[in-house]
């Protein structure tokens, strides 16, 4: 499963490299796209604002298929102050912008599936291929818009994969 | 000197979560199916079945219907039954096949079930393909798993590719095709004469996972075996069926229930043909995702049991769990 989660995560930040490059975030030292896994980084009390934060929730398996599907549910947890020049005014347009790119992060939905722990990496012979985004309404914190969107990410587990 | 006690357990409900399909041709020039003995095979690995036998994978909504009737004899005043006899013997099944792949698309089409060859340059379009690129002559040596062609074709084919291995079509009538009798021919104007007809419709068919410096090498062996000195091999693009036809399939069928305290309930049918035409069924994965699978309904024909000289479409086995009494 992990290759799916791999490969899930590096096709929505690649995407969102080209689709947004200003949607960056300073993780680590390193400037990089505004999206992170939450597993593979430090516990933290808050959410980063804007930037997506992919959260693996559920998994089930089909074992009745000639390959054992998975269904991975991801959660995408995004939240919003607006900026500052605005005063946060603009903190729903801000989350709009976030909706709006997760959409079209999400589109195509799919995907070919790579192996990322061998260099360079490997593509398998399935794809990964996801639902639709199912958005939650708005949450309110004090000065901060939240939202998460839930998704299904499917992949076939290959012969002698993780 | 005595034996350990024994211990046993009562016959409990069989119990199971799915059931495997498994398909063996049938020589249709003489009507003669694979034979699957139970006391020999039952108990073998589910995912290694006796050759020919090909594993289809797991079905889903398997239905077994007989259609045998019993009449009655009643005689005297006021009539009593006296003799009963069987009228009529017949059977059918269906499931579903989760999976499509040639051979399961074929039996649930039912009719001639056609590869589509690559097409050759400049082709008259076809609902079934067009004419397609010619075929390659296989050099002497080739086996079930390799194919070995001249090096100057080698850059005709690469791995990946889907092709199909059989002898040109040279006039003749009736059953046509190479381990799987596939197609009836009634004539050569029928089909054009055309010299690609067998590898058109052929079962011998396979997937490219290497191209070497003398051939190919075959990702799975070619149901037919070693190809004959004739044979010669085509780019495939697919496959397609038709509704209408006038062949009907007929294949072997063995369909394996394995119980969850290792008791194994057996159906063979050494004779079946296709009762209906092409038709799929859906269900909803995760909306709008929807798993398209191939509906599959067949007639049992019947053959001559050695045993007793009866007359049978099916054959029921079931294997006990272990130390169960009987």
């Amino acid at each position: 499963m992990q290759n799916a989660k791999d490969t899930f995560y590096v096709t929505l930040r690649n995407r969102l490299a080209t689709l947004n490059p200003n949607r960056t975030m300073l993780l680590r030292g390193v400037q990089r796209p505004g999206i992170l896994v939450e597993e593979a980084e430090a516990v933290v009390p808050m959410l980063p604002a804007d930037v997506f934060v992919l959260r693996w929730t559920a998994l089930t398996a089909d074992v009745n298929l000639p390959l054992v599907l998975a269904r991975l549910d991801c959660e995408i947890l995004y939240t919003t102050g607006g900026t500052q020049p605005a005063s946060g005014l603009d903190r729903g347009r801000a989350l709009e912008e976030m909706d709006a790119e997760l959409l079209s992060l999400l589109s195509p939905n799919c995907a070919p599936k790579m192996n990322y722990t061998q260099t360079p990496p490997v593509q398998l012979n399935t794809p990964v291929f996801w639902s639709a985004a199912d958005f939650t309404p708005v949450t309110t914190l004090r000065d901060r818009l939240s939202r998460s969107a839930r998704v299904t990410v499917f992949a076939y587990q290959e012969p002698g994969e993780l | 000197m005595s034996t350990a006690a024994v211990t046993y357990t009562t016959p409990t409900t069989p119990l199971t979560r799915r059931v495997r399909a498994y398909f063996a041709p049938v020589v249709r020039a003489s009507e003669t199916p694979t034979v699957f003995d139970p006391s020999v095979s039952g108990r073998f690995n589910l995912d290694a079945p006796p050759a020919p036998w090909i594993d289809l994978g797991w079905i889903t909504n398997l239905s077994r219907k007989s259609a045998s009737t019993i009449n009655v004899l009643n005689v005297g005043s006021p009539a009593a039954p006296q003799v009963q006899m069987r009228e009529l013997i017949g059977a059918t099944v269906s499931f579903r096949f989760l999976t499509w792949r040639k051979l399961s698309m074929a039996l649930s089409a039912g009719s001639e079930h056609m590869n589509l060859l690559a097409p050759a340059a400049g082709a008259a379009a076809n609902g079934s393909g067009s004419k397609g690129v010619t075929a390659i002559a296989l050099i002497a040596g080739s086996t079930a798993t390799s194919l070995n062609i001249p090096s100057a074709s080698l850059s005709s084919f690469s791995a990946g590719q889907m092709v199909v291995v059989d002898a040109d079509y040279a006039g003749q009538t009736g059953y046509v095709g190479s381990g799987v009798s596939a197609a009836y021919v009634q004539s050569a104007a029928n089909v054009n004469n055309d010299p690609d007809y067998v590898r058109r419709v052929s079962f011998n068919v396979a997937l490219v996972s290497a191209v070497t410096s003398t051939g190919l090498t075959l990702a799975q062996p070619l149901l037919a075996g070693a190809p004959a000195s004739n044979m010669k091999v085509q780019v495939i693009e697919g496959f397609v069926d038709r509704e209408g036809g006038s062949f009907f399939q007929e294949w072997s069928a063995l369909l394996v229930m394995p119980g969850e305290q290792g008791e194994r309930i057996l159906y063979y049918y050494p004779r079946l043909q296709p009762t209906g035409g092409a038709q799929e069924d859906t269900e909803t994965l995760l909306a709008p995702l929807e798993w398209v699978t191939l509906n599959a309904s067949f007639r049992a024909l019947p053959v001559i049991d050695a045993n007793d000289g009866e007359q049978v479409l099916c054959f029921r086995s079931f294997l006990p769990s272990p130390m169960t009494l009987i």
